[in-house]
């Protein structure tokens, strides 16, 4: 928390997931094991928000700590991967014994449902997904109202159309955010724009709260504008054990860790006690993680990013 | 990211004495990428090749990330795509829309170069799931990017290990389509030209232009013809005449162990 507290858009996580109604529709901005909103997760974990439908480009860390918590019931995601340290296992074990709804897309198509929701499309077409399973599974499961087959009105070309996404919140994880939610990115940006744009309610935690005159030295940079950001919550080293670009880097021992108890559901409930349910906030967490000799070790060179 | 990830060759494997399988897999690779040409990536062996080509016959090759990394020049070793060391010196950041949008869905990308957990006769590509002998799935990544850029890039190449349940004569799913029941990619309404190449420990396979199934194109130096065989799930075009893959030059090893993997971690 900054040490002015709760001015104008700055709140916690703990405050901003108490807005957040179970069933809601919630896109995630991480990727893989980068830029995680684990700050928020963690808080949605801890308030049991439940029934939850989660959107995201390429599932990490984050969706699978929330449907390895049981919150989940629907999931619409692009692909997923904890990178090198495998597939994600909580999101797997739930799809093999259908504990959960599971749409899959692609991360194109992911983009475009974001991309026609920001626009205030209600649909999009594009030439990926044709002649696969993935499309025929769509079809005939979940994803029966969101895809349809259509040809081009002037060409005559085969597309499949998609429904626009437009999430209840959407969340993002930024390097730097002013208090009016001026939000900058650094490093790729993968679907942020889009899934950010394309929310419903739009929240952002950011590393650092920086004053508008700094936002104001380069809004070339500024990928997400404050008007368009119902809150920010102040979290630095709010992804980790994900990484952020000139941040930090992604905590690969606890990585490792967090794979090992999610082999198995009993394990993992040890996980959740642990680094969840028996911490106040997320600073009891990174203190669990080796607080603050931890996070100098993970602190990212300025020069090389990471 | 995983799915674009690619099975590593047998761990240290010589096919001659000298020269590891995955480094005539790279080699393999890279010169199927001519000077000039835009190309997508997927980490692992594929992104290896892509370098070695940029670093010898096609230094102005572009070299796009689907995360939205161009032309990057990693001074370490990145574990997945959204690995911040895979972002060091790159000529441009931005993301899907753009890499995978404007750039390929646009048709302007050359090659799309995947991994697979299974790819069968006619090229089609699994990477969501695999079928256990008691009927049970396994399910793993799903598509990612491997769909968008199968069904987009003008020549698709795969790099992969080369064991018979990996090549199945169908695969268990179909997340990226090749030619789908052996029709052309115009009657199934793609854009994108379709496999082109499949690298593997063993042999470089290619697809018949009248029936779009597999066809050895190469055999590496140290493998029978009949191991290959053995070792496929589907039948393959033989050619009368197989010739063998041409090995890494000495320049080419040395850039791979010396400058681009040093620390073997993709050339095992």
């Amino acid at each position: 928390m900054s040490a002015s507290g709760t001015v104008g858009k700055v709140k916690s996580a703990a405050e901003v997931v108490q807005g957040i109604p179970s069933g809601a529709h919630i896109a995630l901005g991480g990727f893989a094991i980068a830029r995680n909103v684990i700050a928020v997760v963690h808080e949605l974990i801890r308030q049991q928000k439940r029934d939850l439908t989660i959107s995201q480009g390429v599932v990490g860390l984050d969706t699978d700590l929330l449907v390895g918590a049981g919150l989940v019931k629907h999931l619409i995601m692009g692909g997923g991967s904890l990178d090198r340290f495998g597939p994600v296992p909580c999101v797997n074990r739930a799809r093999e014994t259908k504990s959960l709804v599971c749409e899959d897309y692609t991360s194109l198509s992911m983009c475009f449902r974001y991309l026609a929701g920001a626009l205030g499309l209600s649909f999009i077409p594009i030439k990926s997904l044709i002649a696969s399973e993935v499309l025929e599974r769509l079809e005939a499961g979940a994803g029966a109202g969101d895809v349809q087959r259509m040809k081009c009105p002037f060409t005559g070309e085969e597309y499949v159309a998609l429904r626009a996404l437009t999430p209840d919140v959407s969340l993002v994880h930024v390097q730097v955010a002013d208090r009016e939610g001026n939000c900058q990115i650094d490093g790729p940006r993968w679907e942020n724009e889009e899934q950010a744009k394309a929310g419903r309610r739009l929240i952002v935690v950011a590393e650092e709260i920086v004053s508008t005159e700094y936002i104001q030295r380069s809004p070339e940079r500024t990928i997400i504008p404050g008007h368009r950001v119902e809150a920010v919550i102040h979290q630095p080293f709010g992804a980790v054990p994900t990484a952020v670009f000139r941040r930090y880097d992604y905590d690969a021992e606890h990585l490792r860790l967090y794979v090992e108890h999610a082999q198995e559901p009993k394990r993992y409930q040890e996980y959740l006690k642990k680094f969840v349910f028996d911490c106040r906030d997320h600073s009891e967490y990174l203190e669990k993680l080796g607080g603050a000799k931890r996070m100098e070790q993970l602190k990212a060179d300025p020069v090389l990013g990471y | 990211m995983s799915s674009m990830q690619v099975s590593e060759g047998t761990k240290g494997k010589e096919l001659v004495p000298g020269i590891r399988a995955t480094e005539i897999m790279a080699a393999a690779g890279a010169r199927e990428l001519r000077d000039g040409e835009v190309v997508i990536v997927g980490l692992g062996l594929p992104e290896v090749a892509t370098v070695l080509a940029k670093r010898t016959h096609a230094p102005r090759l572009a070299a796009l990330l689907e995360v939205g990394v161009m032309n990057s020049v990693p001074k370490d070793t990145p574990v997945g795509l959204a690995d911040s060391r895979i972002f060091y010196r790159a000529t441009c950041w931005s993301g899907f829309l753009d890499v995978m949008g404007m750039n390929l869905h646009r048709g302007v990308v050359d090659a799309g170069f995947l991994g697979a957990l299974e790819l069968d006769r006619f090229g089609n590509i699994n990477t969501t799931l695999l079928k256990q002998e008691s009927g049970k799935v396994r399910y793993i990544n799903g598509s990612a990017g491997g769909n968008d850029v199968a069904s987009l890039a003008k020549r698709v190449m795969v790099i992969m290990r080369h064991e018979k349940r990996k090549l199945p004569l169908a695969v268990a799913h179909l997340t990226s389509p090749g030619f789908v029941g052996g029709r052309s990619r115009q009657e199934l309404g793609l854009r994108g030209g379709g496999p082109w190449r499949v690298i593997t420990d063993m042999a470089v396979l290619g697809f018949d232009s009248v029936t779009h199934s597999a066809a050895l194109v190469s055999l590496h130096p140290g493998i029978r013809l009949e191991e290959l065989i053995e070792n496929t799930g589907f039948p393959l075009h033989i050619p009368k005449e197989v010739p063998a893959t041409p090995l890494p030059t000495a320049e080419e090893l040395r850039l791979l162990r010396e400058e681009i993997d040093p620390k073997r971690v993709y050339l095992r």
